[in-house]
């Protein structure tokens, strides 16, 4: 019975390959900040499996806080808002650029310098959570 | 005094409030003066540097300016567009003089001088940072026609929503154009151009 359990295992797993959420992190970018003024990631979250997944949190060692935003501009006024749970749909990817959502890095231990690095975790409903690397750019950004 | 004088006089009122009342129903602008309400925007304001010196306005005379109303604690869409207001410059290749970049914070509470000051810092580029008493901020808003409101965030502090736009001056203070966030470098640079020929 209990030699029956890792065949059990490989079969449900490869039962689930097929549905199961598989993000992949990468581009993770920040302008560099001053003073206590809160900072803003960027990163492209793929979802290569073929079921959807979402972006529940984040979290990182860097700052205090760190929460998913979302900026519109409405009727020219820009507004900053928390955004709920971010869909990842299957066999997608989301692009995070300046001017819509970013992930908000608040009471930051230190200010953000150009060629700083830190790791941000990403949580999400289905997939465990992911690490990226996010490397502090030059001002200008990408 | 007798009667007869007494209803002079009060004939002679009637008549100045009349004259009044007409003088004053010419003067009031009709609605089709919102034509030329673009040419009110701006004009001589005095707020605080980064220095914490008072700044004059006419010290932005001589050349054209892109103004900007954001505040420090905007993590993405304030540092976007000076980012961007600096690349655009260094793009139109007339060098930093061409062009002042001025971001003056619609946060006065939080961004005193120290704080715009280190902020425009953040561009590798010239930045003119300004605050003032929440009540200049108030009145150079006004004469910008520019929106900011504060807004409450969930866990506490606030963000503050605000007019997105760039205003763009001649080099005689006189408003010119708009740089929205939402049209493409190109036609942002071609404005730009015009601006700075």
């Amino acid at each position: 019975m209990i030699r029956s359990f890792p065949i059990l295992t490989l079969l449900l797993l490869a039962a689930c390959g097929q549905e199961a959420a598989q993000i992949e992190l990468s581009q993770a970018w920040a302008r560099p900040t001053v003073g206590q003024a809160p900072g803003a990631v960027y990163l492209t979250i793929e979802n290569k499996g073929g079921v959807d997944d979402r972006l529940t949190g984040a979290f990182t060692d860097r700052a205090a806080m760190a929460m998913v935003h979302q900026n519109e501009v409405d009727n020219g006024i820009a507004k900053m808002r928390m955004a709920g749970e971010i869909n990842i749909p299957a066999h997608d990817q989301i692009e995070m650029q300046p001017g819509g959502t970013h992930v908000m890095l608040e009471g930051l231990r230190a200010p953000l310098k150009t060629g700083d690095d830190f790791d941000l975790v990403l949580r999400f409903r289905n997939s465990k959570d992911q690490t990226v690397k996010v490397t502090v750019l030059k001002p200008e950004g990408k | 005094m007798t009667i007869s004088r007494l209803r002079i006089i009060l004939w002679l009122l009637v008549g100045i409030a009349a004259v009044g009342g007409i003088l004053i129903a010419v003067q009031r602008p009709s609605p089709a003066a919102d034509e030329t309400a673009m040419a009110t925007i701006g004009g001589p304001f005095t707020l605080t540097g980064a220095d914490g010196q008072s700044f004059s306005s006419a010290r932005l005379n001589g050349k054209p300016a892109a103004i900007f109303f954001g505040f420090t604690n905007c993590p993405d869409v304030c540092p976007t567009t000076l980012a961007r207001l600096a690349k655009l410059r260094r793009q139109l290749g007339k060098g930093d003089e061409a062009l002042s970049v001025v971001f003056i914070t619609v946060d006065p509470e939080r961004d005193g001088p120290a704080e715009v000051g280190s902020y425009a810092k953040l561009f590798n580029a010239p930045v003119i940072g300004l605050t003032g008493s929440p009540g200049d901020i108030e009145r150079v808003k006004q004469q910008f026609g520019a929106f900011s409101q504060k807004v409450e965030q969930p866990g506490g502090g606030y963000s503050v929503d605000h007019t997105a736009s760039v205003f763009l001056m001649d080099r005689n203070g006189k408003f010119v154009a708009t740089l929205s966030p939402e049209e493409s470098d190109s036609v942002a640079l071609a404005k730009l151009s015009r601006l700075v020929a």
